[in-house]
């Protein structure tokens, strides 16, 4: 067919491109409202640039809850929302925020590491832009998807290849955006750069004892419904797989390998003291192997595609039909309160303990709405 | 029936709608592939998602940059005379030796895609530069074309910088480290084969006739070839190596920027041009392709949100172990057509995933050769049609035919590296 252009189409044409621009373009702004919180009582609020003034004024700038308890002892850090395709570290985090009552020691929260990254989705990847859950009350609590990678506004053009700073590890050029190829980060770098480099700095000087960064991973990705530690932390990493094991929650244990760079449980290790701690549990709705993408898939992780997939062999988690929020939240704040108690096991001086955190079962049974705090209206 | 239901149908629906509209209808490529697009989502439920229509095009954005910018780029030294009188001074030179030259110029094509991992940066740079030299020396503008395609794909996954690996690496966590001989086995055989197959016959049969060669050769060098002449050339390959020798000093500029710095240079050298013109020039001919990657763009994020994605993943996974290295070898390629790096990311890390046990780096790499291959398949075939744009072909598939055997070849030798990957691993050291 032939096409022919005249004075008129082409007026035509630019006004329907100004009008989807401007459609397509409410639609993506929409994603730059903030999600909302509900601190449980205790909790102080601060911003990351408290470590690293640098972020100061920025977007990437994140908030960072800090909770004392009664009894002196160490401190840890739940890290949630570093890849915003995972929900179930953001929510996770979330839980600790909005019903931790710590009783020793310190808790320090941060449920959105990578802000920037929840303000998009990736392109091609169809993520929803929401996932919602049900309150106790029959309210709703509603936080953005986003994407793995900072938002492009801030990370473009990004570099044909990313050469992290520290290693010299070549990488393709958009991992710049990725926050866990990042550390331990760089001040006058990229913005993703700087993110990390303030939540290194904020886990040195806060002399954080044991570093939770929450992940999820595609079921065909062999490193998933696993912990990954370095080798300071394998110990208690140990201890905690084998509680959770007897607990019927099984677990992988890694041990960081030494020539990945960039990510938590190599540079927190490499560049402070803590030990770090990264966890995976299994996401349907990041794989590649995933049918239709949607809120419905984020939260139940139910797909016929990974059904065919783990009938084939190809998975590396128990696939029944469905990967629940619930059971993924269930599995990471179970392995978290248990690496707690170990952590007091091993070293009581420097130990965390909390209360009120639902238990696996709980959040099987009751679902993870019903365990986050109803919005005041 | 299950497994079929709806997503198959879905496959069929979009599939026959973009098929419908280009073939029946002769649509243009990019409006049948939005159509399709618009047709997936209506019968997936979806009605009219504007919101992913315009995210799905987002995903080529700098792909259109890099491509635009590469195009203005050979306008310019087209223009200042750089190509003619660099192809005389090469054709004067060489001409006597067409063994030295045929293999010679397929790895001066491969270079820039070495450094950039694009394929595209290949075809509009060096690929346009050895373009007439051919052309003069009797080797058919089609089959140059395609000696043009498949060293820019080749130059692509040689090492330093292949991004498919990159990205079939890092979707198990795999570093970028211990490629550089796994991929020299892939890639320089298949050169030196493509080299002897598609330049090397017409180089040995020689031009013809002497004197009309010798006053074709005087007209082109009516710009002489200088050092200010190269300096275009020259600038380029400073900022594309300098931003990967020196990442701690040099400032990312990007693709596009090195692009359009290089093409400013020519104002300077050679012939006085009229940049706005060419620069308009350039664009007009790579507006169809850059229509296509919007409407490839609009077209997978449909294909992911209703599930067709999925569906074609694991039912090339479901195939039996002997028809999956079959399958890996076409459906990798042919998923190119969306593209290269597109096909890395969904099939690669699943293929890879698949073939666990094997030496991983070995077979990362011949899995990124095969998805280099998606860089010849229509519509994008980013390599194939700028390498038909060069020469002056206007259809593509003429260009195509000649790539066919080096294809199958490149896709035979990929599977054979993958079934020996251990083996050869072994060998190397």
């Amino acid at each position: 067919m032939k096409l022919k252009g005249t004075p008129l189409t082409a007026v035509l044409l630019l006004l329907a491109a100004f009008a989807v621009a401007a459609l397509a373009g409410l639609n993506f702004k929409a994603m730059w409202a903030e999600d909302d919180f509900v601190p449980a009582q205790g909790f102080e609020k601060k911003m990351l640039s408290a470590w690293f003034e640098g972020l100061a004024g920025t977007p990437a700038d994140t908030p960072v809850y800090i909770q004392k308890g009664t009894e002196p002892g160490g401190v840890v850090l739940i890290l949630g929302g570093t890849h915003p395709t995972e929900p179930a570290s953001m929510v996770t985090a979330t839980l600790f925020l909005e019903r931790a009552q710590v009783t020793k020691g310190s808790l320090i929260v941060i449920p959105q590491a990578n802000l920037l990254g929840f303000t998009h989705n990736s392109p091609q990847e169809a993520h929803p832009q929401s996932i919602s859950f049900t309150t106790a009350d029959g309210g709703k609590r509603t936080f953005r998807f986003g994407s793995r990678l900072t938002n492009t506004i801030y990370e473009w053009p990004s570099p044909d290849i990313y050469i992290h700073p520290a290693s010299g590890q070549q990488l393709p050029g958009k991992e710049r955006g990725n926050l866990n190829r990042c550390y331990p980060g760089v001040p006058d770098g990229s913005i993703t750069e700087q993110v990390a480099y303030a939540l290194t700095e904020l886990v040195r000087r806060e002399r954080v004892d044991l570093a939770f960064d929450l992940h999820e991973a595609s079921p065909e990705y062999p490193v998933v419904n696993a912990i990954v530690a370095h080798e300071r932390s394998m110990e208690l990493a140990a201890m905690t797989t084998m509680d959770l094991e007897a607990a019927g929650i099984m677990m992988r244990l890694e041990p960081s390998p030494k020539n990945l760079r960039g990510l938590t449980h190599r540079e927190w290790g490499n560049f402070t003291e803590t030990m770090p701690v990264l966890m995976e549990t299994g996401n349907p709705v990041q794989g590649r192997l995933r049918g239709r993408t949607d809120e419905r898939l984020a939260l139940t992780g139910a797909d016929k595609a990974y059904v065919k997939a783990a009938a084939l062999g190809r998975l590396y988690i128990p696939y029944e039909g469905d990967q629940k929020i619930e059971y993924r939240v269930g599995r990471h704040a179970t392995a978290i309160m248990s690496f707690l108690l170990n952590l007091d096991l091993l070293n009581e001086e420097r130990g965390v303990l909390l209360e009120n955190i639902p238990t696996f079962e709980e959040l099987q049974e009751n679902g993870v709405g019903a365990y986050l705090a109803p919005l005041k209206l | 029936m299950e497994w079929f239901w709806p997503e198959g149908f879905y496959t069929i629906v979009m599939v026959g709608s973009f098929v419908l509209g280009a073939f029946a209808l002769k649509l243009p490529i990019a409006i049948a592939l939005s159509g399709a697009a618009v047709v997936g989502a209506l019968a997936g439920g979806e009605w009219f998602p504007l919101r992913h229509f315009v995210e799905g095009m987002f995903g080529y954005l700098d792909t259109i940059l890099i491509i635009a910018s590469a195009m203005i780029f050979m306008k310019s030294v087209q223009k200042t005379g750089l190509l003619e009188s660099l192809a005389a001074w090469v054709i004067r030179r060489f001409r006597r030796k067409p063994l030295l030259l045929s293999v010679g110029l397929i790895f001066i094509i491969m270079a820039p895609g070495m450094i950039t991992g694009s394929s595209t940066a290949a075809v509009l740079t060096t690929g346009a530069l050895v373009a007439p030299v051919l052309i003069k020396l009797g080797v058919p503008a089609v089959k140059t074309a395609a000696a043009i395609a498949m060293g820019a794909i080749y130059g692509m996954i040689a090492p330093p910088i292949n991004i498919p690996a990159m990205i079939i690496g890092g979707g198990i966590d795999m570093p970028y480290v211990g490629f550089a001989l796994p991929l020299l086995v892939c890639t320089i055989p298949l050169a030196i084969f493509s080299a002897l197959l598609l330049v090397y016959p017409s180089l040995k049969s020689g031009a013809g006739d002497e004197d009309e060669l010798e006053n074709e050769l005087r007209r082109m060098e009516e710009t002489p070839l200088s050092a200010r002449l190269l300096l275009p050339v020259v600038l380029l390959a400073v900022l594309m190596t300098g931003e990967q020798l020196l990442p701690s000093v040099w400032p990312a500029l990007g693709m596009p920027v090195n692009f359009l710095l290089a093409s400013f240079s020519g104002l300077i050298t050679g012939r006085r041009f009229n940049f706005l013109d060419a620069s308009t020039e350039a664009l007009n001919e790579a507006i169809p392709v850059l229509g296509i990657l919007m409407g490839v763009g609009m077209f997978i994020q449909i294909m992911t949100l209703i599930g067709v994605q999925g569906f074609l993943v694991v039912s090339v996974l479901a195939l039996p172990a002997w028809l999956m290295y079959l399958g890996m070898a076409t459906s990798i390629p042919l998923f190119g057509a969306v593209s290269a790096f597109g096909a890395a990311s969904v099939l690669g890390v699943p293929f890879l995933l698949a073939l666990l046990g094997r030496n991983e780096i070995m077979v990362g790499s011949a899995l990124s050769l095969l998805a280099g291959l998606g860089d010849l398949m229509p519509p994008t075939a980013l390599a194939g049609i700028f390498a038909a744009q060069v020469v002056g072909e206007e259809n593509y598939f003429k260009v195509l035919r000649y790539c066919l055997i080096p294809a199958l070849v490149t896709a035979l030798w990929a599977v054979f590296v993958i079934l020996n990957a251990n083996t050869i691993m072994g060998f190397l050291p």
